[in-house]
């Protein structure tokens, strides 16, 4: 070993820890030199893994009966998730749990059927030139295979794919949504989080505003489930065909629209100057702009109407948005707002964003129409239109409106034998109490009752079931209720 | 689109002539070109579009699209037309309605299967470090380990593994979430878990379902786990006369190799070996074996014991003494 390992560091030993007593794990930092390797008590905070720095060594076959040697560095493993990244142990995890079934139980309330897809896609998926910031952003690398891969960054091209791949079998309209994990990569040490869970809603197949209305009807449903009112939030609505009509009459070139629609949805985010050089740099013409930016501060409805006309499609189509949005019973939870543009190249139509009033938080959610999506892959064009609503910002929301659910572990059962060879007794009991699909905590080691009723209380039992030698011998158990301490002794076979 | 065919050719002397930028989501399919690599097409108004060949932008020209001209010019962005491709990425799935269906209902079960059992959901990244699953024992898992090869930090880093391995293979929980989550009792792990078949090129995608007891130094903890499995497979109609469990106990192994005096530290790359038993050839795990240090006769009382059919004839054999 020492031949080999003259840089590194001395008597370090491989240990796989499985099968080892704690007491024997070692733990020390890289430099340090240890001459007994079994000084050192292991802290569970500075565990160490063994991780080979010494390639050959590991391939190399001698012929005599060494062990190869391998040389470990013994390395601290960062106990974090990788940055940007969440854990969800349980407390987390019941959370998100409830906030997915609640996307989950609107979507069928609305009769959508639910879909998936994979997290990585190729990332030709995702390559949009148009300047957005979620191509910036982009979780992609390269795999083993050489291809170029991508984490999604949001679920709409997946979609689309799937629904091209679907071909004629498909019948419209397709109501479909889907709760995924979506990717960012960020270069900057910004505490900003790189993966979010995001509900989405998607419409395929109808060409009017019907679809958009559906859709916002269904997340004021979710908000309303919640106990989030229309005090909290709104929906500001647009039409990227405001802007559109506008470019038109400058000749603006078609495929140039979506470039433009994201250099405008930064308009919040960074300088005015910024925009109309980029804009300008863009192919946009100094009237042009001044013609976008003074439509884009319109702030009413019969306002545009005065500036476009009556006629375009923009109009109609939001007059009609706004009249079915009374209809569905949301009217004020919606306003208009002609500088809501979004910041996705390809939304064709209608477009809203969801917003918390005190104007503390991001968007909440957003959405719009991209009829010409499909076609970009190669498919034949479908309207549709959907939305996406990310799981971060709502509970955002939640907590400053004091909404957070109080979601507390519940097993119906703690069953406890109160001897060690009534181990296998318990065991049948929990057999039993399950088999009738109550939820039964078992114990499984040999522990004093004062640990078992801290542990009952932990999980908010409902009963305790002890099986004492007496009463076993008599085919019997001892249950007691939690909650109003009474205690009685029961056959098991009336166990219920 | 005649200043944009002037921009393109003065740049793209080097490049294919005639390339020209299209984006395509506000174009008519019909103006979409389709050409590979080596043609010149004078004309791209002549191809017609072949949905099966469809095409999408994607810069060549890095800098191009970066330079900015004081005129009213469009970026130089020379793209070249590649093919997307409708299916998902080899190896995965998609899950349209009916298969999400199948998908939900496996996944309620084995929900409902572990709430039966009083154990807790939790969930993790499906990146991890690398470093989280280098184990120097040669196994499968980890050379099926998908990751960029040229990255050693944590990003991007691998996407996550049999996390049930992980958790049997150290006694001292790794993450800070499961520190808390772990001593505080069982959990349920759902994962997304990615292998990368070795030479094939094809990437594996499976959800894992885990259950895991920490704490509990016993055998009741198996026997707890093994009847949470045994209750799943009566929920979906599978009996015993369908489905078993084969069990033993690497203790076995340990036994035997201790009389030879095999380092611990080789134990687990010699399990992983033993694992391989009924994949390759005999030989070769004898030759693996040999190479991993385990002497031949070591070798011969490994089989031995591997090759027992019965609890009473394991017992038997430990009164052989084997090592001698």
């Amino acid at each position: 070993m020492t031949a080999n390992a003259t840089h590194l560091i001395l008597h370090q030993r491989l240990l796989h820890l499985s099968f080892f007593k704690p007491s024997l794990i070692k733990h020390f930092p890289h430099k340090t030199l240890n001459p007994n390797p079994f000084k050192s008590l292991i802290n569970p905070k500075n565990f160490s893994v063994a991780q080979s720095l010494n390639e050959n060594a590991s391939g190399s076959r001698t012929g005599a009966l060494v062990p190869p040697p391998i040389l470990e560095k013994l390395e601290k493993i960062d106990v974090n998730p990788p940055k940007g990244t969440r854990d969800f142990p349980p407390e987390e995890m019941r959370l998100r749990s409830w906030i997915f079934h609640n996307f989950r139980e609107v979507s069928r309330l609305f009769g959508f059927e639910e879909v998936d897809y994979p997290v990585l896609e190729s990332e030709a998926l995702f390559i949009r030139k148009a300047g957005e910031e979620i191509r910036d952003q982009l979780y992609s690398f390269e795999d083993r295979g050489n291809r170029r891969v991508a984490l999604r960054p949001e679920l709409t091209p997946s979609l689309a794919r799937v629904v091209i791949q679907k071909g004629k079998s498909v019948s419209l309209p397709l109501k479909w949504f889907a709760i995924g994990q979506c990717w960012r990569y960020e270069r900057m040490t910004r505490g900003r989080r790189r993966e979010h869970y995001q509900w989405n809603m998607d419409i395929i197949g109808v060409p009017g505003v019907m679809a958009e209305a559906e859709l916002i009807s269904s997340i004021v449903t979710f908000f309303k489930r919640l106990g989030i009112t229309s005090s909290d939030v709104g929906f500001k609505v647009s039409s990227r065909k405001v802007l559109q009509e506008v470019l038109q009459c400058y000749s603006i070139p078609e495929h140039l629209f979506g470039k433009v629609c994201v250099i405008i949805d930064k308009m919040e985010k960074i300088p005015l100057e910024e925009i109309k050089t980029e804009l300008g740099s863009a192919g946009v013409s100094e009237k042009a702009i001044v013609d976008l930016l003074q439509v884009m501060s319109v702030k009413s409805l019969s306002e545009l109407e005065e500036k476009l006309g009556s006629a375009g499609d923009a109009i109609v189509e939001l007059k009609q948005l706004f009249s079915l949005a009374d209809k569905f019973g949301y009217s004020e939870w919606i306003q208009f707002d002609a500088s809501v543009v979004r910041g996705l190249a390809y939304y064709t139509g209608v477009v809203f964003e969801g917003f918390d009033r005190e104007g503390k938080l991001r968007a909440i959610c957003g959405g719009g129409r991209y009829d010409k999506l499909l076609s970009t892959f190669g498919g034949d064009d479908i309207p549709a239109c959907g939305f996406g609503f990310g799981d971060a910002v709502i509970v955002e929301l939640l907590k400053e409106k004091g909404l957070m659910p109080e979601l507390n572990l519940q097993v119906e059962n703690i069953v406890c034998p109160l001897d060690q060879e009534l181990q296998g007794a318990a065991a049948t009991i929990a057999t039993i109490l399950r088999e009738k699909g109550q939820s039964v905590d078992l114990v499984l080691e040999n522990k004093p009752l004062k640990w078992v009723f801290k542990r009952a209380a932990r999980i908010n039992a409902s009963r305790l079931i002890l099986v004492g030698n007496s009463e076993w011998q008599k085919g019997m158990v001892k249950v007691k209720v939690l909650a109003t301490g009474e205690q009685y002794e029961i056959e098991l076979n009336q166990l219920e | 689109m005649q200043f944009w065919a002037r921009v393109v050719f003065a740049n793209a002397t080097h490049l294919i002539l005639h390339q020209r930028l299209l984006h395509l989501s506000f174009l008519k399919p019909s103006l979409i070109k389709h050409f590979s690599h080596k043609t010149l097409n004078p004309n791209p108004f002549k191809s017609l579009i072949n949905p099966k060949n469809f095409s999408v932008a994607q810069s060549l020209n890095k800098k191009a699209s970066g330079s900015r001209i004081g005129a009213l010019v469009p970026p130089l962005i020379l793209e070249k037309l590649e093919k997307i491709d409708v299916n998902s990425p080899k190896g995965t799935r998609d899950f349209p309605p009916e298969e999400m269906c199948l998908r939900s209902w496996i996944f309620h079960n084995f929900r409902e299967v572990s709430r039966l059992f009083g154990f807790e959901e939790v969930d993790y990244p499906v990146l991890e470090s690398e470093a989280l699953f280098i184990r120097k024992a040669g196994e499968e898992i980890r050379d099926q380990c998908y990751h960029n090869p040229g990255v050693r930090s944590v990003t991007p880093a691998s996407l996550n593994l049999h996390k049930c391995e992980m958790i049997v293979g150290f006694y001292i929980v790794l993450k800070i979430g499961e520190i808390a989550v772990l001593l505080c009792g069982p959990n349920l792990l759902l994962w997304l878990e990615w292998l990368y078949k070795r030479g094939i090129g094809a990437a594996v995608v499976s959800y894992q379902w885990n259950t895991d007891i920490i704490g509990v130094p016993g055998v009741t903890a198996e026997a707890e786990l093994i009847s949470s499995i045994v209750t799943f497979f009566k929920r979906l109609g599978i009996t015993l006369s369908d489905v078993g469990f084969k069990v033993s106990s690497r203790k076995v192994l340990q036994e035997v190799l201790q009389c030879y005096s095999i380092p611990v530290h080789l134990f687990g790359k010699v399990c992983v070996i033993i694992d391989k038993m009924e994949k390759i050839p005999l030989e070769e795990i004898k030759t693996e074996l040999g190479s991993a240090g385990v002497s031949d006769k070591a070798i011969v009382d490994l089989l031995q014991v591997m090759s027992v059919k019965s609890l009473s004839e394991l017992e038997g054999l430990q009164h052989l003494n084997l090592c001698k």
